[in-house]
């Protein structure tokens, strides 16, 4: 009597647990490679909802209530906006395309949106590439990472690029009226920035050891690259000569120019934007935002006093910046894939990406004729540097797993320990790669 | 009829009656107790069944991932395969689990040695302060112990920050160091832990002085007077009298600090994230690491299953003492 | 009488001036040390709230401010207005008070059924009790969500409340069970040949004994449910059902920067209710737990 009723209740909880183990699975990993094209059209939505996410500051909510009012009117139904925090996100996003009533569109950054799309979380969206492009072309910074086996799982939001943000006036008191537009002449004027500002504590130009996105540009410009794909075999590629080549001239870039203490910190402890504002460096590398950020840490800087350039190469180019921005995605498991079909080629859209994302966000639009066309305009002074920066960008690998070498920070410690000195380019990179090869091509 | 129990027995009771700390107080009945076997009614309760799918099914949904290859596809589209004992044997070959477990052990221990020294002796100074002043140092304690550990991580964080923050300052203007303004707590393996170990040892010494406090408030003070007159120093008389009787209380706290340092998460992931290099990944962070950044579900679930195993192995002789605790009943 | 110096005997007026001085000097020495103490334990929460009053360009100095130069309440402005302070309070709120009240009902209950009753597996329950509180504190989450998605729990309030109950009940019950097995079970004898049935005696006799067990659980409820991150960003779905750590959270932007005034202005206001709870209820818990502890 006893013994049964005890097994029953074990037998209870086997099953639930089952059930829940299977209750995420199930069918609506977007149908196969669809080769036909297909339209989106003009779905009917009156009385649904459709769910968006959107990230803490990625587009204002001028442009995102832009976005909803055209998609209303279009299509009748409501759009329920949630404004997601930073911290943890991969974690959310994670657990809640796991579900079965997920979020209909979501805004992925850029180097996480392989993470999601190569695993089965997102719409499959090929054929309806030809529609959501709308005649334009796509920065391959955005389009590649959502691309997997030729198959597309996200649609270019907006990107945001890094150039030089320098203080004028302290550029002049030193003798520099000029934004160099060589390395050469970089150096040079950083030369002269250094010996008018002898402190010990100020960099002439701030560049943390740790910030790789900043790193790489040296390693782009050299030649080199973080992994290449071929055969389905990713190889690293930072032991290359023309990678090597860049380290080290990143290397004595950084130690001759930014503090010792800087050798091992990251842009954001202490925040980059706040070191600039406390006088403590003349120059950094940063995105567009930070314009904003260091006036209101230091309202006695204004725009006059603030200059941007794209940093300039040694190859005689501006330096490739990384291009990051985000990629709208659609749940595989979505329940409205019709209406976020919509939605997110509204987001796309030329309109929006030009009155919108650039003119009033001022990040760079989506496609290169985006940017043609917002060249054209009279660009801000500030916001010009940073789109002449965009025009020769770079991404990071579009692997799968890409997100684990950021989330495990083990490209910052890399570079970090070149700055440092605690590990030559070539003996860094040999223990980098076979981490990167590892990840890369593991499960 | 039953033996005479202790009159000590009464919750709120002082502890310097005659009985021995720790001993349990068990009621006997000569011919055992009459047995109601409640089990399948109690199971079976809404609050029953609440308790289970709450707490159990997740446990046993656990352990089964950690036998299988749970990771970021199968949470999307339901695939995984079962890969048996091989996981554990592959965590158990694996050297990074073992520095990761040198590791904990040793800063569980620095962590629960510090926060009981330091405790023990904020308790002793709160029994020698005037009223007034004991309100003011369990305040500034009770201030200590109640900001959330979200908001003390990022204040943290934060005065020890290099270049701004709080804590390089003060010391630079100490003069011992030299110029500290500088110094990353983050990037250097011992004051990442020590920055860490400050954090957690800040917010841990209040439950256990107030706790230890009230132990030894209990203590009649004859006993102290007693050794005073008898010319013993401050020290003995704390050693001699004052521990033994605050023996019991010290062993529950230990205990309670043990579980809490081992698994401590938090904390040393907004410092460091178990930097640099992995010098502060405890078991906790390489856990987290592997199931959130790697998203290698099933590999962390049975990380976090054999953590589990290996605490419950050193806490083995309280545990048994407390299982063994009113089986007499 | 004698001539021996004051400090050989044991009786007689000079011990006691010798004993009046050596007190005093102790006093004075524990009087230092507090005040020592209380300067370096209390100045993280001063920074906290020293940072909270500092308009944004004071906040990150190379040299420290220690007073804010000009003191402003716009960052305790703002959390009220620009933000989802009041909402993710309210959850907050209604998510604690749901946990502490729940887990002291279902930590009653099932303590009193494991330490006075016999029955199967009790020990194996106690054991795995007792192992559930050594898990690392984010395993657990991935299977419970696993769990709470199928049951259709997430996103709703009882969801969030049953998370927590869950981290909470495995102590409460540890905790609960000592107070329990320490009451002698004659109390209980006499009241049941008095003609009192099971429940008369757990709410009367049994419980009253049990309070410092209760107060403990609802501070740890407290505790878990206050402050917790992870599982209430993960388990809800929108924002006007999160909690207030997601709110605190949301100050770390690396697009904008981080308002570190603002941040510091929300920990204070989040921390405000946490203090004034545990200063109300401090004396009674360490109190009993002391006492509790005695009993094994």
């Amino acid at each position: 009597m006893h013994k049964t009723r005890y097994y029953l209740v074990i037998g209870a909880i086997g099953i639930t647990a089952a059930l829940a183990l299977s209750a995420c699975g199930g069918s609506g990993t977007g149908g196969g490679s669809k080769s036909t094209d297909q339209t989106i059209g003009t779905p009917d939505g009156t009385g649904k909802t459709l769910t968006v996410w959107a990230m803490d500051s990625d587009l204002s909510p001028d442009t995102l209530d832009a976005i909803n009012t055209e998609f209303t009117k279009q299509s009748g139904a409501k759009v329920k906006l949630e404004v997601q925090p930073w911290a943890d996100i991969t974690t959310k996003v994670t657990t809640a395309l796991a579900t079965s009533t997920p979020p209909d569109v979501l805004d992925l950054g850029n180097t996480q949106i392989p993470g999601y799309a190569f695993n089965g979380g997102l719409l499959d969206l090929t054929s309806y590439k030809k529609e959501l492009q709308q005649g334009n072309t796509w920065l391959a910074g955005l389009e590649l990472p959502a691309t997997f086996e030729g198959q597309l799982y996200g649609v270019p939001s907006f990107a945001g690029n890094r150039a030089v943000i320098y203080n004028k006036t302290v550029w002049a008191a030193a003798g520099v009226t000029e934004a160099p537009t060589t390395y050469e002449a970089l150096i040079a004027d950083l030369d002269k920035i250094k010996a008018a500002n002898p402190a010990k504590d100020f960099s002439a130009f701030y560049l943390p050891g740790m910030y790789w996105y900043a790193g790489m540009q040296w390693v782009w410009d050299a030649g080199g690259d973080i992994a290449t794909l071929s055969n389905d075999k990713w190889t690293a590629g930072l032991g290359s000569s023309a990678a090597q080549q860049g380290l080290n001239d990143f290397k004595t870039f950084q130690n001759t120019y930014s503090s010792v203490a800087s050798r091992t910190l990251d842009m954001d402890s202490p925040e980059q934007d706040k070191m600039f504002a406390s006088g403590k460096t003349a120059a950094i590398l940063s995105i567009s935002s930070s314009i904003d950020s260091i006036q209101k840490d230091n309202p006695k800087l204004t725009t006059a006093d603030l200059g941007t350039f794209p940093f300039p190469g040694k190859s005689g180019k501006s330096q490739p910046v990384m291009l990051g921005g985000s990629d709208w995605g659609i749940a595989a498991k979505s329940q409205n894939t019709e209406l976020a079909l919509l939605w997110v080629k509204i987001a796309a859209s030329p309109d929006i990406q030009n009155t919108y994302v650039f003119a009033k966000d001022g990040w760079t639009p989506n496609s290169v004729e985006g940017i043609k066309a917002a060249q054209k305009t009279d660009l801000p002074p500030l916001t010009a540097g940073f789109f002449a920066a965009a025009l020769n960008s770079k991404s990071t690998p579009a692997a799968a797993n890409w997100a684990v070498i950021e989330g495990d920070l083990s490209i910052n410690q890399f570079f970090s320990s070149i700055a440092s000195g605690a590990k030559s380019p070539a003996d860094a990179a040999e223990g980098f790669d076979s981490h990167i090869d590892s990840v890369l091509n593991g499960n | 009829m039953s033996s005479p129990i202790p009159a000590t027995s009464v919750a709120g009771e002082g502890v310097a009656a005659a009985d021995t700390p720790g001993q349990l107080h068990a009621p006997r009945s000569p011919q055992g107790r009459k047995k109601k076997d409640f089990t399948p009614l109690w199971l079976l309760t809404p609050a029953g069944l609440v308790i289970l799918a709450v707490t159990i099914v997740p446990i046993i949904l656990l352990i089964f991932i950690s036998f299988t290859d749970y990771n970021r596809r199968s949470l999307f589209t339901g695939e995984f395969a079962v890969v048996g004992l091989g996981q554990y044997a592959s965590i158990f070959t694996d050297v990074a689990f073992w520095w990761s477990l040198v590791r904990t052990v040793f800063f569980a221990t620095a962590l629960v040695a510090g926060s009981i020294a330091i405790g023990m002796a904020v308790a002793d100074l709160l029994t020698r302060l005037a009223p007034a002043m004991r309100y003011v140092v369990t305040v500034v304690l009770i201030f200590a112990w109640a900001v959330p550990n979200v908001a003390s991580s990022l204040v943290w964080d934060w005065l020890f920050q290099p270049g701004f923050g709080v804590a390089n300052w003060l010391l630079t203007q100490t003069h011992l160091f030299g110029d500290l303004t500088q110094v990353n707590w983050a990037q250097d393996p011992v004051l990442a832990y020590l920055a860490i170990w400050l954090l957690i040892v800040w917010q841990a010494v209040p439950f256990i002085a107030l706790t230890l406090y009230a132990s030894q408030t209990q203590v009649p003070s004859e006993y102290f007077e007693a050794a005073r007159l008898d010319g013993a120093s401050e020290w003995g008389i704390y050693w001699k009298v004052a521990i033994h009787f605050l023996k019991p209380t010290l062993l529950l706290v230990t205990i309670l600090s043990v579980i809490w340092d081992f698994n401590v998460f938090n904390q040393i992931w907004l410092v460091s994230q178990g930097g640099p290099n992995d010098a502060t990944a405890t078991l906790g962070i390489w856990t987290y690491k592997t199931a959130f950044v790697g998203f290698h579900i099933g590999e962390g679930a049975a990380i976090a299953v054999v953590t589990t195993v290996l605490l419950m192995i050193f806490t083995a002789y309280y545990i048994r003492n407390l299982v063994r605790a009113g089986e007499d009943l | 009488m004698t001539t021996t110096p004051p400090q050989e005997t044991l009786s007689g007026a000079r011990p006691r001036k010798r004993d009046a001085r050596r007190r005093r000097k102790l006093r004075l020495g524990a009087n230092i040390s507090a005040i020592v103490f209380s300067v370096i334990w209390i100045f993280p929460v001063y920074w906290m709230i020293n940072t909270a009053f500092k308009p944004r360009p004071e906040v990150m100095t190379p040299t420290p401010i220690f007073f804010p130069k000009h003191p402003t309440l716009s960052n305790f402005i703002d959390a009220f207005t620009q933000s989802n302070f009041l909402l993710n309070l309210r959850n907050s709120v209604i998510v604690v008070a749901g946990a502490v009240v729940l887990s002291i009902v279902l930590g009653l209950l099932a303590s009193a059924a494991l330490s006075r009753f016999r029955f199967r597996g009790r020990r194996t329950i106690m054991v795995t009790i007792l192992a559930v509180q050594m898990l690392p504190g984010t395993a657990l989450l991935i299977p419970t969500f696993l769990v709470f998605n199928s049951l259709n729990l997430l996103g709703t309030y009882i969801g969030l409340i049953l998370a927590y109950v869950a981290v909470v009940l495995p102590f409460s019950i540890w905790v609960m069970r000592g107070f329990f097995i320490a009451i002698p079970y004659e109390i209980e004898e006499a009241a049941m040949m008095d003609g009192a049935g099971n429940w008369r005696i757990l709410w009367s006799i049994l419980f009253p004994l049990v309070i410092p067990g209760v107060i403990a659980t609802s501070i740890f409820a407290f505790i878990a449910a206050w402050n917790d991150y992870l599982v209430a960003y993960t388990f809800m779905k929108d924002q006007t059902m999160y909690t207030l750590p997601v709110w605190l959270a949301s100050f770390s932007n690396p697009i904008t920067g981080t308002d570190f005034g603002g941040q510091m202005a929300g920990s204070v206001l989040f921390s405000l209710p946490v203090v004034v709870f545990f200063l109300l209820i401090q004396r009674k818990l360490v109190a009993g737990i002391a006492a509790g502890a005695v009993k094994g």
